[in-house]
């Protein structure tokens, strides 16, 4: 079991706290890579991302 | 008078041999240069005589007449000759028995020179060696095949010959420079197959190891312009260019070759092409795997199926995309040919493909997860598999559902209309596009696991690294999610736009999760070696499985592509008049693939064992439960 936990440690330690703050900044982060991603897409083919709430 | 050490007659004639062979690679390019092709002999120039123009049919262009109209074939023997059989089934079982070897020897030969490379580059000499002798596994597997292939496409030009002799008379008026370029590289390819093979020892260190390296750069090139070239001839019978509305060829071969369809069937091909030979050099290791006597050939067996599975997938998942890309184009070219390939006549034909699909994604997946096994630290990812399996049992039932189904009266008044009332909705591309994303998203994720299985990362940004995994790849699968909904709210000329994004979303995770993983596993602690050999019976039978799915989503998707001209030899400009010319019924269609995949199989496992009669090295073994060097960096 102790090996078990420290596996689970992934070779570095950081608060529960700090892992919260990662992953909801990492998810902030993809969440705009994908928006512009998909705007910037729809954007090259010349087709408007956000139709269904201008029109 | 200095010496001349045996070294360096050697490097000499090395460089000369290299020389050679990209000299003979230039060469057809210089041939064909100052000469178009012609069908008919062009009478001398005469000033009293003006010169013919017309119109390319595609590239809208005027250009001189330099060839004889399209023939009008009518059904009888100087059209026509035939044996009492449908000449047609005849020439489908030859061509598609010579793609499959000639897919096959086209990627064993790129597989051997990225692990040959992978063996150069290395710095220790003992893993050098292993990768080394892997690439020789591969080429010897391939060099039998070859023979095969040519001897196969003899066959091929015989029977056009024979069975459609107006017909291969037009092409080959057509494409002549073209044709004899082919001949001339399939000269240069053998001759350096056999040299890159039997030099193998002569050029095992360093500089001229580094010549044979080079020269199976020369190979692969050869090959892939070989393909290339071949492809032009099946492109410009689906999307004609260079030619007039005639069929008359007006003197730019470089319109006949490019055609809209070529590039999308050529990227579409290369990468068909090293997923099927990665499934077929795994199933091989699989088959020496289960017939293997000791641990040590268990052990290297198994790395060897590892290895071409890896590559295998590594091009299967761009694959669809490709195909994606090759649809389109034909909506593009003509939008009719599209309706009838996904939305007439050969649609149900893309249900079975994308059952396929779906069980090649499934079967890689289950190949990864029992890889697991072998792994000591990989229990800690053994919880999150079932979820894995219900998104992507979830994404294969919507990936599956047809449009509209065949149905009798009664059962289309029982359902309320042609479509489901719920199940309706799942079978529109919208939905099919997120489902098919999601699917190779999760696979990326699959491989991702599997290449940590084993390790701790030890980099001081492991935490936040994690943390961006976990990030990058909920958001992927939200955002590939709501843009399939989303589609079903928009019009179909923006909804259509939506798939590239979804690629874009499953790339990213594909680019940047792996190489995030990677740096993240440089320097990782290590849970235990990877115990090679010891690794489930079923999941050997996942990679024989693996290959006979690709052999047979060739053989399905090569009818279809074909069938879609109808009745035409070349699509709007030579119409087929044989008695032949009609669309066969899926079930038909069916037992000619399943005849064209069992076929190729018996004979391939015949072509290993002749491979195995000529063995002269022993293969470099590895201990059961030894670490292997991977291509993965992760191992």
């Amino acid at each position: 079991m102790a090996e078990r936990a420290s596996m689970a440690d992934q070779g570095t330690q950081v608060s529960t706290g700090m892992k919260i703050v990662f992953i909801v900044g990492s998810l902030i982060v993809a969440a705009l890579y994908f928006t512009w991603l998909d705007w910037a897409l729809m954007n090259m083919q010349g087709l408007d991302y956000f139709y269904m709430f201008r029109k | 008078m200095a010496t001349v050490t045996k070294q360096a007659r050697k490097k000499i004639w090395a460089l000369l041999a290299l020389g050679t062979f990209t000299g003979l690679l230039l060469l057809p390019l210089f041939l064909s240069f100052p000469t178009g092709a012609s069908g008919e002999t062009a009478p001398a120039a005469s000033p009293a005589k003006p010169v013919e123009k017309s119109r390319d049919v595609w590239y809208k262009n005027e250009g001189p007449v330099m060839g004889a109209p399209a023939p009008k074939t009518t059904d009888g023997p100087k059209d026509y000759p035939r044996y009492n059989f449908e000449s047609r089934v005849l020439l489908w079982v030859g061509l598609q028995q010579h793609l499959y070897y000639g897919s096959f020897v086209l990627a064993v030969p790129i597989f051997c020179m990225i692990v040959e490379y992978l063996g150069v580059i290395t710095k220790d000499k003992a893993l050098s060696r292993k990768y080394d002798q892997l690439a020789y596994d591969f080429v010897k597997i391939s060099l039998t095949a070859y023979s095969l292939t040519a001897l196969l496409g003899g066959i091929v030009i015989f029977t056009f010959l024979t069975l459609y002799p107006t017909f291969f008379t037009y092409l080959s008026s057509i494409f002549r420079p073209v044709m004899a370029t082919y001949a001339l590289l399939f000269i240069a390819e053998s001759g350096t197959l056999y040299i890159y093979y039997y030099g193998w020892d002569k050029m095992r260190e360093g500089f001229l190891k580094w010549v044979h390296v080079s020269m199976s750069v020369i190979l692969n090139v050869i090959g892939t312009v070989l393909m290339m070239l071949a492809n032009s001839w099946i492109a410009f019978m689906q999307s004609p260019a260079g030619v007039d509305a005639e069929g008359r060829y007006l003197g730019n071969i470089w319109h006949v070759i490019h055609t809209t369809l070529w590039n999308p069937i050529n990227v579409h091909r290369l990468l068909g092409n090293m997923a099927f030979g990665g499934g077929v050099v795994a199933a091989y290791a699989a088959y020496r795997f289960l017939t293997a006597k000791t641990d040590e050939e268990r052990a290297h067996y198994d790395w060897m199926g590892y290895v071409a599975m890896f590559i295998g997938v590594c091009f299967l998942i761009p694959l669809p995309f490709a195909g994606y890309w090759l649809m389109r184009e034909v909506y593009a070219y003509r939008q009719q040919m599209g309706i009838t390939l996904m939305g007439g006549l050969l649609a149900w034909l893309f249900i079975i493909q994308a059952v396929m699909i779906g069980a090649l994604f499934l079967t890689a997946n289950y190949y990864l997860w029992q890889g697991m096994e072998r792994m000591r630290g990989a229990e800690r990812y053994q919880k999150y598999i079932k979820y894995m399996v219900f998104v992507l049992i979830t994404c294969f039932i919507v990936w599956l559902t047809p449009h509209t189904i065949v149905m009798t009266p009664a059962e289309l008044k029982a359902m309320g209309g042609q479509q489901h009332p719920v199940l309706g909705n799942y079978g529109v591309m919208s939905a099919k596009n997120g489902a098919i994303n999601t699917i190779i998203t999760t696979t990326v994720l699959s491989f991702i696991m599997y290449q940590r299985a084993n390790k701790i990362p030890t980099v001081r940004w492991a935490p936040l690294g994690n943390a961006f995994l976990v990030g990058l790849f909920a958001m992927a699968f939200i955002n590939i999610i709501w843009l399939a909904i989303y589609g079903y709210y928009i019009p179909a000329n923006v909804r259509v736009g939506l798939s590239v994004p979804q690629v874009a979303s499953t790339l990213s995770c594909l680019f940047i999760g792996v190489i995030l993983n990677s740096f993240m596993l440089r320097g990782a602690k290590d849970t235990g070696p990877i115990a090679w050999g010891q690794i489930s019976v079923r999941s050997q039978y996942a990679l024989i499985m693996l290959a006979t799915a690709f052999t047979w989503m060739m053989g399905l998707m090569g009818y279809i592509r074909s069938s879609v001209r109808l009745f035409w030899h070349v699509n709007e400009i030579m119409r087929d008049n044989s008695p032949w010319a009609f669309t066969h019924t899926i079930g038909f269609g069916a037992n000619m693939i399943s005849f064209n995949v069992l076929f190729f199989w018996v004979t391939i496992l015949f072509v290993f064992w002749l491979g195995s009669l000529g063995i002269k090295k022993a293969p470099v073994t590895v201990p059961a439960g030894q670490k292997v060097p991977l291509p993965a960096s992760s191992h």
